[in-house]
């Protein structure tokens, strides 16, 4: 069975696609799936630093459309997870030297060697973004609890629709205090807002930050709340759809009524 | 609800998320009914065309334009009726 391409977008810059599409896809392969991960970010590329594995690179996606080499020789193995690959995008190149029918032709070959292929998109609307949508099956849009990430992901979802791909959500960068406050969107805003299906709210986490700093999987530092909650994104993709989708919010409020409970008691 | 969010609602403090979701909502509205120079003109075009069928109408004297308020959005078109044609010509107006 041809395996499937998932696009991570946001419109707005920023927001956290590239951390969220390098662990979702560890994720997927520590559960067993055959990962390709592309970096559609022409000329400003990134994935290969936030999976270490910059040093690593030989060939690029350019080099693969223009014909210069095969699939094999640019897909960068991580050594740290089985079965997860990195396609890196190209430093030096315009934008447009890739068009959509080019991404359509990749992806169809990515369809036979992997069971799933994430594309990495880059932020606005442009060519990165249309080369990314006019090759994929699935979509997650990410925003932040912000208004002008919300307004960007309305747009981005929009013109997904007109693709005829049903795209699911992320809020990501939750501050939970923040959100009980009531100095920040909480998700039900979000979601109301946007009126799409929810799979994954990640709270802000510095160990997110750490794990890009040595490059190592974010889903692989241990307690991490930001990476918990994508290891459940990715289960969620593959096979359990049902999982429920925690909210950071919840979590920190039972910790909290059970300790105002023992020290009631004591 | 935490205490304090309670007291802010009690002291009827709006918080700011609640003024972040209502720019937003009013931002996605407004976006949507935001359309492009030359789909105005399309419009303008295509109504001349159908008005004509009527009225005689100046062509270069119409207005259209989208009027946008806090509240609402409205389409304005406006132009200034020379005669209607089945008065001149005597060709029958269909029945609404
Ligand atoms: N949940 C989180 N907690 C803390 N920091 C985060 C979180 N998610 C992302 N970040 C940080 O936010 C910054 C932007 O993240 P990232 O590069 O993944 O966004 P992006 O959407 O890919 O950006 P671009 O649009 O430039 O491609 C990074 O410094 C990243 O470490
Ligand atoms: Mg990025």
């Amino acid at each position: 069975m041809d395996g499937k391409v998932i696009v991570v977008t946001s419109g707005k810059g920023g927001v956290g696609k590239t951390t969220i599409t390098a662990s979702i896809g560890a994720a997927l392969a520590v559960q067993g799936k055959r990962v390709a991960i592309v970096d559609m970010d022409i000329g400003l590329r990134n994935l290969d630093v936030v999976m270490g594995l910059e040093n690593r690179i030989v060939f690029n996606i350019v080099d693969i459309i223009q014909g210069k080499c095969k699939i094999k020789q640019a897909a960068i193995k991580d050594r740290r997870i089985d079965n997860l690959f990195l396609i890196p995008a190209s430093q030096s190149d315009d934008k447009d030297v890739i068009k959509p029918e080019n991404m359509v032709w990749l992806t169809n070959k990515l369809r036979k060697e992997f069971d799933i292929t994430l594309l990495d998109c880059p932020a606005g609307i442009e060519q990165g973004f249309k080369n990314s949508i006019a090759a994929a099956d699935e979509a997650l849009v990410v925003c932040t609890p912000e208004v002008s990430a919300v307004r960007d992901a309305d747009r981005i979802i929009g013109l997904l629709y007109a693709q005829s791909i049903t795209p699911k959500l992320i809020v990501n960068r939750i501050v939970p205090k923040m959100v009980e406050n009531g100095d920040m969107l909480s998700h039900e805003d979000v979601v109301d807002v946007l009126s799409i299906d929810l799979i994954g709210l990640i709270e802000m986490d510095e160990k997110v930050v750490v794990a890009t700093n040595t490059g190592t999987p974010l889903i692989l530092q241990e307690d991490s709340k930001a990476g918990m909650a994508l290891q459940r994104i990715a289960m969620r993709l593959d096979g359990h759809p049902d999982l429920p989708v925690e909210n950071p919010m919840i979590q920190k409020s039972f910790w909290k009524k059970l300790g105002s409970k023992f020290s009631r008691k004591n | 609800m935490k205490f304090n969010t309670l007291l802010k609602k009690l002291m009827n403090k709006n918080e700011s998320k609640d003024i972040a979701k209502k720019r937003l909502k009013f931002a996605l509205l407004t976006d949507k009914l935001e359309i492009k120079a030359d789909t105005l003109a399309d419009l303008q075009r295509d109504l001349v065309e159908v008005i004509s069928r009527y009225f005689e109408i100046d062509r270069d004297s119409i207005q259209i334009d989208i009027k946008r308020s806090e509240e609402s959005s409205a389409l304005i078109f406006n132009t200034p009726i020379i005669s209607a044609i089945s008065a001149r010509s005597g060709r029958e107006i269909p029945a609404a």
